[in-house]
């Protein structure tokens, strides 16, 4: 017998009486401080929000932030960066993004309960450019916190297509770890800080497509 | 008994009090974190209770979830290998990197690896793997496993860590900054990522309705791993299953919550299918699973996440160290899961607690981790794996307790040999006695109080 064939029946013989299924937890209602709360745990975490009224702030924000010299590559549905700024079609190869100083995606939703971000990789350039962007940058439109992982998980059982995605990933503020001495350090391998942007209005039917 | 042995390894760490009163009082605060997290969650309780059923439902129907998810990933154009045992295992990750003609590998964390000695083999086989968590790396590098199953590194302090950096990454002497050593493993790592052409990743959690599976890290390193390399290999226990991808929900608000006190990890990505160019493969192994799920008493163990939570609250484990429980997985749950391994080598760790029960407490998926070290302690006794002395004492005592004429003069003798001369019994031959003073003997037995006072009637 094969390996698998072998596991298979012995998972069969020993596996105890069947068991249902529970009910799952209701999603949490819908709270009028929801995106006040998701904006406090995302700066809990180390991260930081910046509310804009319109998503042409955000370019004048990073014109600030950043220099001329520095590489920022922005997703798909951010319009930030394209034209003057430096967006180098990766062609499959992902190494070509190593040295990135800021990425900036769009985000499906946000979470208020742990401040977290659900991001396809639609929304990205490629897989890796979130995690290889020395700093990150998404976008999140303020109508779009959902108010726990419930909720979350059934925002994304909407969003799905056909195919569904290849990847998915939360987010959770900036990269860290805390391995020496139970210290906290930003910046671990990936992004050193996290700035969400959460943009304020954003009424259903405005008109943008990413989350279709 | 095996030539490790619990108490005897504490013994050793115990030679330095400071270290274990600074390892004991922050694993006391990550376990206090972890209580602020819960607190903040409504319902955590019923929340338990529902990882806890889901898991219940898992075992029961394990076979046929394990099926339908392998035919789900190969769907998703998804590589599905199944493993029976450790060496299986590692001879798979062997052959899938010598497909690809490939000797250099970096890995994010996976106990299963660990279990598996996979390191080890692969490095006598000629293949570099590099760990990539930091706390995995600075153990890797000091040529030690890891001491706890969410933070590697919990034993050491940062002085040794700079010492072991400025050694092997050439940092300066005496330089012992976190901030500045993790900038170094950062930059020393980031090379690793982009040369390297495969990249070995744990599962946190893999879903039998669509295929994918979910890793979880703070650092990004599985994600830089998987998405840099041509290979992407998952290893994963067969008791990794969920059902549905909603269920997700229910874990990922109760892993890290119970692991760092954080509300979730920083990444939680879910990988369903290869990116174009790509190659996944899942392996799916066993190494003693199947067994232990007809085991009615310890098969619940293997609901376990393995979110640390046990390890943290546990009184032993803070005052002990992750070495001294000689296995991959150490701490309360690791004393359940190893003797189903080996009960012989392993016999001793479900003597390793005081059945305080507060590791059953904290565990999110509700298991009954102290009564199965307490069941497991029976079954190894009656294998006859027990210490010669600890097996002499009880043979002595159940003689003793058995024959009243002689349990009443052993017990007037021992009084007296306990008040006129306590040295006798004081001594560091008595086991009981080398950490803590003999009470005060009362001057009569109740047999005696109870004569008497009858008498007086």
């Amino acid at each position: 017998m094969s390996s698998r064939e072998d596991i298979l029946a012995r998972v069969k013989a020993n596996q105890p009486a069947d068991r249902e299924l529970p009910d799952l937890p209701a999603p949490g209602a819908g709270m009028q401080e929801q995106a006040a709360q998701f904006s406090r745990l995302v700066e809990a975490i180390g991260g930081e929000v910046v509310r804009v009224e319109s998503c042409d702030r955000i370019e004048a924000i990073l014109q600030e932030r950043f220099s001329a010299g520095q590489r920022i590559v922005s997703g798909p549905e951010v319009q930030f960066g394209r034209g003057g700024r430096d967006i180098t079609a990766v062609d499959n190869d992902p190494h070509l993004l190593a040295d990135v100083d800021l990425a900036v995606l769009r985000a499906h939703f946000g979470v208020a309960e742990n401040g977290a971000c659900w991001i396809t990789e639609e929304l990205m350039e490629a897989r890796v450019l979130p995690f290889i962007a020395q700093h990150l940058a998404l976008v999140v439109d303020e109508k779009d916190i959902v108010p726990d992982m419930h909720a979350a998980y059934d925002r994304i059982a909407s969003l799905e297509t056909e195919k569904g995605y290849g990847f998915g990933t939360f987010i959770a503020g900036p990269s860290k770890t805390a391995d020496i001495e139970q210290s906290l350090v930003l910046g671990a391998h990936g992004p050193a800080s996290l700035t969400v942007f959460l943009v304020e209005g954003g009424k259903p039917g405005e008109g943008r497509t990413f989350n279709a | 008994m095996s030539e490790k042995d619990h108490a005897a390894l504490a013994k050793a760490f115990n030679e330095d009090e400071p270290r274990v009163d600074w390892h004991d009082q922050t694993l006391w605060w990550v376990r206090q974190k972890r209580d602020r997290a819960a607190r903040q969650v409504p319902d955590w309780e019923a929340l338990r209770d529902t990882a806890s059923a889901i898991k219940e439902n898992v075992l029961s129907r394990l076979s046929g979830y394990l099926e339908q998810f392998e035919a789900a990933a190969r769907e998703n154009g998804v590589q599905v290998h199944w493993a029976a045992d450790a060496a299986e295992h590692n001879a798979i990750v062997l052959s899938i990197l010598r497909g690809h003609g490939i000797d250099r590998m970096v890995k994010s964390k996976s106990m299963l690896t660990e279990e598996c000695g996979l390191n080890e083999f692969l490095q006598e086989s000629g293949v570099e793997v590099v760990d990539t968590d930091l706390g995995e790396r600075v153990v890797q590098l000091a040529g030690e496993p890891p001491s706890h199953i969410v933070l590697p590194c919990i034993h050491k302090k940062k002085e040794e860590i700079g010492e072991i950096f400025h050694e092997h990454l050439g940092t300066p002497a005496g330089n012992a900054d976190p901030q500045f050593l993790t900038h170094a493993a950062r930059l020393h790592l980031r090379e690793k990522f982009l040369t390297r052409r495969a990249a070995l990743t744990g599962v946190n959690f893999a879903v039998a309705e669509t295929g994918e599976f979910v890793v979880c890290t703070n650092e990004g390193n599985a994600d830089m791993g998987a998405h840099l390399a041509d290979v992407h290999i998952a290893s994963m226990g067969i008791e990794k299953l969920v059902p549905l991808r909603r269920h997700l929900g229910v874990f990922l608000r109760l892993l890290t919550r119970s692991a760092t006190g954080q509300p979730v990890t920083t990444y939680s990505s879910h990988f369903r299918r290869p990116r174009p160019g790509q190659e996944i493969h899942i392996v799916l192994v066993d190494n003693g699973r199947s067994v232990h799920l007809g085991r009615k008493d310890f098969r619940n163990s293997l609901k376990c996440i393995r979110c640390g939570a046990c390890f943290n609250t546990c009184p032993v484990y803070r005052r002990s160290g992750g070495h001294s429980y000689h296995t991959a997985v150490a701490g309360p749950i690791g004393s359940i899961l190893s003797p189903n391994l080996d009960r012989e080598k392993y016999g001793d760790l479900p003597f390793a607690s005081t059945l305080c029960g507060s590791c059953s407490n904290v565990c999110p998926v509700k298991i009954d981790i102290h009564v199965q070290l307490y069941k497991w302690r029976q079954e190894i006794v009656q294998a006859g794996h027990a210490p010669a002395g600890k097996k002499a004492a009880m043979q002595a005592m159940n003689w003793v307790l058995s024959k009243p004429g002689i349990y009443q003069t052993a017990g007037r003798t021992g009084r007296w040999v306990m008040a006129h001369v306590p040295s006798a019994v004081n001594n560091k031959f008595n086991l009981w006695s080398l950490h803590r003073d003999l009470p005060a003997p009362p001057r009569e037995s109740f047999g005696e109080w109870y004569r008497k006072n009858k008498a007086n009637q």
